[in-house]
């Protein structure tokens, strides 16, 4: 794993984002319209960038060998996904596997595993469109982990779990980042503050602010901003710190 | 250690019928707790109440469903650590080879594409044999070669595949999923929409093969197409390319009744040029190879 390299310029959501993001959990934060989407589809390589360069595992995604490569490593859970409405738990992420090219030997166990990691194990003969919005997400989850990925990248994993969930999740997130790079982007402050090692902050398309949650929480400690929590006060403060600095630039 | 007594026949059948009352049925059961002998007596005759031979009859059945029960069934027991850990049943594997295959033929080969590829064979037999109507020949050769088209469009791209974001970010999504579905698509529309309209009458209308090329050339073109704009944009600009190119004329022209028009635009368009339809699959398919790396980002365009 050496680490992915991101200078993504594009003048309508993200503009001259360098990022250089090693193995860990690294939070995304940052209000609607902030560009996080869309730097995770970057990243998952389903956008390209219209200028700029991204280098994943260090492989630079431009050329279309490296970029089939990269992607049999890749984990991805989109914001909103679509599956197929016949498909139990089980099939839908075996077929996932299917489309990562994984060893068709390894599948069954690995399908079974991701199934269980996401606490579905009793439920994955059961079909996707009878489940809750949660259970959805959670199958959502297993199928970007079925390939045990070294990038992982996660659009509002949390959306729609209930805080058991969330935090039965957050200690996942953990395990996941201890061998591979995990993004995870979210408009939950204290995901970040319980699951991450790194957070970054984007407004509007720009890196507004990179830190650790400890010193994201110390800078909402010193200021008196809006926020229930310190962690929340810094958010609020390194927002309006950022955007201080935008309109004199 | 000697029992004073021993349970009495009458004792044991009122405890196994349950009118013994409760506090001599207490008494039986503290000396059943010591002696054997009478509590095999109480458990035969307990059995032979209708209670006892139902709750035989139900472990009967468990047992033998237990041992029929077929390889790689699934069931509620495959929850936990455990499970995943154990060897996956044979039955089990072959699902994994052979399913997502099928599946991977996504979704035009399952819904509505399906059903208008089957709508056109039997509505084209049904206008002919029931209807007795002579020109059906013309009008399915007319319609013919969108149909492929239409299940381009209805394959691939984030309007017709729920699963195209997550596909996108996998090595097998991009152009040779792509491929693969039209490949399907055309697998089964080209000797289905053949066959059927070789079983109708000819009735001055081309030859019940003269639209595989011009066919295959619009896929290829709406492949290629969707490289630059997407897949419903390019199947709309090919497919409704084709019924304009032999509908306007045919209506415009004057002379004859509209069927005998419309045969006569498919002979212009079909039997003249074939080699130019060739040409063109054979340009398409080329351009399709040099424009290969626009798949792996289809959905910005």
């Amino acid at each position: 794993m050496t680490g992915l390299r991101v200078r993504h310029r594009r003048t309508v959501a993200l503009d001259s984002v360098d990022l250089a993001l090693g193995t860990g959990v690294h939070g995304l934060l940052g209000p609607n319209g902030a560009g996080k989407t869309s730097l995770i589809r970057v990243l998952a390589t389903v956008a390209g960038p219209s200028a700029g360069r991204v280098e994943l595992l260090g492989r630079d995604t431009a050329e279309h060998r490296a970029l089939g490569e990269v992607r049999g490593r890749l984990g991805y859970l989109p914001q909103e996904f679509g599956y197929y409405p016949g498909f139990t738990v089980r099939e839908f992420v075996s077929y996932v596997a299917w489309l990562k090219e994984m060893p068709a030997a390894r599948t069954p166990a690995a399908v079974e595993r991701a199934v269980a990691r996401v606490g579905l194990a009793d439920r994955a003969d059961r079909k996707i469109r009878t489940l809750s919005g949660g259970m959805v997400r959670r199958v959502g989850i297993a199928q970007a982990i079925v390939n045990a990925p070294e990038v992982l990248l996660l659009d509002e994993p949390t959306a729609g779990l209930d805080p058991e969930q969330r935090v039965e999740f957050r200690e996942l997130l953990r395990e996941l980042g201890a061998s591979a790079t995990v993004v995870v982007s979210t408009h939950l402050v204290e995901d970040v503050a319980a699951a991450c090692t790194e957070v970054t902050l984007l407004d509007s398309g720009r890196v507004a602010y990179r830190g650790t949650p400890d010193t994201l929480t110390a800078l909402g400690e010193t200021s008196d901003g809006p926020g229930d929590h310190p962690i929340e006060r810094g958010y609020t403060a390194a927002l309006r710190a950022h955007r201080a600095t935008e309109v004199l630039r | 250690m000697t029992t004073p007594w021993h349970a009495s026949e009458d004792l044991t059948l009122r405890y196994a019928d349950g009118s013994l009352p409760e506090a001599d049925a207490w008494s039986l059961e503290k000396h059943l707790e010591t002696c054997t002998a009478c509590a095999t007596r109480v458990s035969t005759a307990v059995r032979n109440t209708p209670a006892g031979l139902v709750l035989d009859e139900v472990r009967d059945l468990i047992l033998t469903a237990t041992a029929t029960r077929p390889k790689g069934a699934r069931g509620s027991d495959m929850c936990g650590s455990a499970a995943w850990a154990r060897p996956a049943p044979t039955g089990r594997h072959l699902t994994t080879h052979l399913k997502p295959t099928l599946w991977s033929l996504g979704p035009a080969l399952r819904g509505t594409w399906l059903l208008a590829l089957l709508t056109v064979v039997v509505g084209a037999l049904l206008l002919n044999r029931a209807a007795g109507y002579e020109a059906t020949r013309t009008l399915l050769l007319t319609l013919a070669p969108v149909i492929p088209v239409a299940g381009v469009a209805l394959s691939y791209g984030p309007h017709a595949d729920p699963l195209h974001e997550i596909t996108a970010a996998t090595p097998s999504g991009g152009l040779r999923l792509a491929l693969t579905r039209t490949a399907a698509v055309l697998g089964l529309s080209l000797p289905a929409l053949t066959l059927t309209g070789a079983a109708l009458p000819a009735s001055g209308a081309p030859g019940a093969a003269a639209w595989l090329l011009p066919a295959l050339a619009l896929t290829l073109g709406s492949l290629t197409l969707a490289s630059y704009v997407g897949c419903r944009t390019a199947t709309a600009v090919t497919g409704g390319g084709w019924l304009a190119a032999v509908l306007v004329p045919a209506f415009a022209a004057h002379g004859g009744s509209l069927t005998a028009r419309l045969a006569g635009r498919l002979a212009v368009c079909f039997d003249g040029a074939q080699p130019g339809w060739a040409a063109a699959a054979a340009v398409c398919a080329v351009l399709l190879a040099v424009r290969r790396d626009a798949y792996d980002h289809l959905e910005n365009r």
